[in-house]
């Protein structure tokens, strides 16, 4: 009996605490939700039903706080976050879902690289123009999620204005001045500067390499030109024709002299990653979220530092967009989320927090923005270093149906030429053609 | 198996069931005779219509895809008719990727098999502690193949891996296992092992449980040899439990996937398609190149070399079941 008694006033005494904290919990985000939530019935009156916003994303957006935010100003609206191990399951995903017609996100991201893809089937999204991002972003930038009829499908996310990562320490060792403002002046404006500044480092004999591979150095190429791989009018592969803009570009890259400069490494390999913390090469294309991807490979080196310089003239690579598929169940406040994550003021919080550099306008040149220092490179001032790269980007290369299955290619062929050292460069070319051939 | 055998079954007992029903009549008694005479079939039932849904569906749908145009996102386009097919039989990666298939295949399927034999002749034997060893060899399959492929990727990373530092270390040249054909399927031919080896181990262990353990002894009265007791008593006696094994790992090794795209950081195959399998190619031409019609023509030709592959497996099994009762008949007229 008392065995019984004492059973019973534990199971009470525990049901009772549990019922206390679940009461305290809802009073307290009760308390905390109510000002907030007038505060924004003025501006969202129509919606308080309940909504679950699902925003499918990869890598590192930046938006769980944001998310939480967003919650507390809109009490009814629940958001979840999707995110995919790898960018290209990301992909997958999203050309499943277009191809089967159904919406599993509310928010899909999407890397630049893909948007000529998602292009070609605009009615699958909603049209997202409106008056208050009318100038967000740049001409380049927007163009990129522009239908050839108008159509916005996509808000701009991050951008990745092009400048250039160099070791202090690799400098000093072949004798050539190591501070930010006389490496820029070093390098030049030209691809033709930068190489010859190559060969001047190369013949100290450091031991290090000038770059980290040529599949890197084609990437920030590409996207100086105007078409790389297809006619901008027709969407005709124009990548083996006689006028071809990336030949030029495969042979420079792949010539003895720029490849006597090469690490011989392959962008994301695990030899890659490792290669940052040693002495393996000087330099380094350097898009903003390269310089996290540097900071993560090689924490306790110290020397690295960047150069507020892009030879070839300014550029930018990658960047994504945050698409809203039409037939959602909430699309208009999944519009209404995206716009608020794509808002400047919201995009250098990202930026401060963690160093993904917007692409509106107004953002980078925001005093958070380009008042942003990294410790990790010597103190540089990052953010108005890529504030400066990203001024004067004109324009994106075009970027067609076949792009990201003729870049995988030509890709695979530096790799043959400069890693794996298969292939001499003209037989990889070759290669190349047949792999481009079989893509028509 | 069992769905050949499931009607047999009910052949005699439905059989022996119309006798008596001729006697008496009523509703209730037909009902009984549906029962025994339906009911085996309706328990089956479930598995066959998820194999018409999610198998046999899929298999005819294919093969429509395959003589399309048929883009990823733009679906349906013309009838082609076997287009896809030549174009993918003149294919030089295509014929790669069979290769690749093959090789990794071999390179797989033997070693883990003879390694998981002499595996489960050990942990057969009386050993301290047994179910820790036991269990112990199913440790990797457990671990998810994306962590097996993030250890091998340390292992076997061109500069920086495991191996080729120790290599470098003695002295020997370092081994290109991302750029050299063979180098690279070994490496996800030791992946695969890794993970499956103690899978078939624990098969192969519990066959050998069961074969009866006076035939041991008789060995033994014999003066046979544990050597001699494994090849002559215990080999043969796993023969249906070999080809069990044997073509599980067949079909497992043709359509072999994860780890050859876990190899690298692209999963495609290497960049002159060194370890590009059929699997992966199909990948490829489906979601790179977004052109489902030569995925699916791909996939329909791989299916039939699945189908020969299995053929093969049953002419073998065949003629080793047959010869497993001769020796037995020898055996007992050696006993007797």
């Amino acid at each position: 009996m008392r065995k019984t008694t004492r059973k019973f006033l534990a199971v009470t005494a525990g049901v009772a605490s549990i019922a206390l904290l679940a009461s305290a919990c809802s009073s307290d985000s009760n308390s905390s939700d109510d000002p907030s939530s007038s505060a924004s019935s003025s501006e969202s009156a129509a919606s308080t039903e309940k909504i679950t916003l699902k925003v499918a994303t990869f890598n590192e957006f930046g938006y769980k706080d944001l998310y939480k935010e967003y919650m507390s100003l809109h009490p009814n609206i629940t958001i979840v976050d999707d995110k995919a191990a790898k960018s290209d399951d990301a992909r997958a995903a999203v050309q499943t879902a277009i191809g089967a017609d159904t919406v599993k996100d509310d928010i899909i991201a999407a890397d630049s690289d893909w948007m000529p893809e998602l292009l070609e089937t605009p009615d699958y999204f909603l049209d997202l123009a409106s008056d208050t991002v009318k100038d967000r972003w740049p001409a380049w930038k927007s163009a990129l999620s522009t239908t050839a009829d108008g159509k916005l499908i996509g808000y701009g996310t991050d951008a990745g204005p092009e400048a250039i990562c160099y070791r202090k320490d690799l400098f000093e060792k072949a004798g050539l001045a190591s501070d930010r403002e006389s490496v820029a002046k070093a390098i030049g404006t030209s691809w033709d500067d930068y190489f010859a500044l190559g060969e001047k480092f190369m013949s100290k004999k450091t031991g290090a390499a000038w770059f980290d591979s040529i599949g890197a150095l084609s990437q920030g190429m590409v996207n100086q030109l105007d078409a790389p791989f297809e006619n901008p009018e027709t969407d005709e592969i124009t990548a083996l024709d006689a006028d071809s803009q990336i030949k030029p570009v495969y042979d420079l890259l792949t010539s003895d002299k720029v490849l006597a400069q090469s690490a011989h490494l392959q962008q994301w390999t695990p030899d890659w990653n490792a290669a940052f913390a040693k002495d393996a090469f000087a330099t380094q294309l350097c898009p903003p979220w390269m310089t996290q991807i540097i900071t993560g490979n090689a924490p306790d080196q110290k020397n690295w530092d960047v150069a507020d310089v892009m030879p070839g003239g300014a550029s930018n690579w990658g960047g994504s967009f945050l698409l809203v598929p039409a037939k959602g169940k909430n699309a208009d406040a999944a519009k209404a989320l995206a716009d608020w994550l794509t808002d400047p003021v919201q995009t250098a919080k990202i930026f401060v927090q963690y160093g993904n550099f917007p692409s509106q306008t107004a953002a980078t040149t925001d005093p958070s923005v380009t008042g942003k220092t990294d410790a990790y490179f010597g103190g540089a001032p990052t953010g108005q270093i890529f504030s400066n790269r990203f001024a004067p980007i004109e324009k994106q290369p075009y970027r067609g149906s076949h792009y990201f299955a003729i870049n995988q290619a030509l890709g695979d062929a530096y790799t043959r030429v400069d890693v794996t050292k298969s292939d001499s460069a003209a037989d990889s070319w070759k290669k190349f053609e047949t792999a481009v051939k079989d893509l028509g | 198996m069992t769905s050949t055998q499931t009607p047999q079954f009910a052949g005699p007992t439905s059989g022996e069931d119309g006798d008596r029903q001729q006697r008496r009549v009523g509703f209730s008694q037909k009902l009984g005779r549906w029962d025994v005479k339906l009911s085996p079939y309706l328990y089956i039932s479930p598995f066959f219509i998820l194999f018409l849904v999610v198998g046999l569906f899929p298999l005819l749908y294919t093969a429509f895809v395959s003589i399309h145009d048929w883009d990823l996102i733009k679906g349906q386009g013309d009838s082609v008719g076997l287009k896809n097919y030549d174009w993918v039989l003149h294919s030089e990666t295509f014929w790669k990727s069979v290769r690749n298939t093959f090789s990794i295949f071999l390179l797989s399927s033997v070693p883990q098999i003879i390694i998981a034999l002499v595996l489960a002749a050990i942990l057969d034997a009386n050993l301290r502690a047994k179910t820790f060893w036991r269990m112990g060899v199913l440790v990797p399959y457990v671990v998810a193949p994306v962590a097996v492929s993030l250890i091998f990727g340390q292992l076997f990373a061109d500069q920086s891996g495991t191996i080729n530092q120790i290599l470098t270390n003695l002295g020997l040249p370092t081994i290109g296992w991302h750029a050299d054909v063979l180098p690279s399927h070994i490496a996800i031919a030791s992946m695969v092992n890794f993970r499956w080896t103690g899978y078939n181990t624990l098969i192969l262990l519990a066959a050998m449980q069961a074969i009866p353990r006076d035939l041991y002894e008789a060995a033994i009265i014999d003066g046979a040899t544990r050597v001699r007791q494994f090849f002559s008593i215990t080999i043969p006696m796993l023969r249906p439990t070999m080809i069990f094994v044997i073509i599980t790992s067949t079909i497992g090794g043709l359509q072999i996937f994860d780890e050859p795209r876990l190899f690298d950081q692209d999963g495609r195959g290497g960049a002159d398609g060194q370890y590009l399998t059929v699997t992966n190619y199909i990948y490829q031409l489906g979601w790179t190149n977004r052109n489902f019609g030569r995925a699916s023509a791909v996939a329909w030709i791989l299916f039939l070399i699945i189908l020969v592959i299995a053929l093969i497996n049953l002419m073998i099994t065949r003629r080793i079941a047959s010869d497993q009762s001769a020796g037995e008949k020898k055996r007992k007229k050696v006993r007797a």
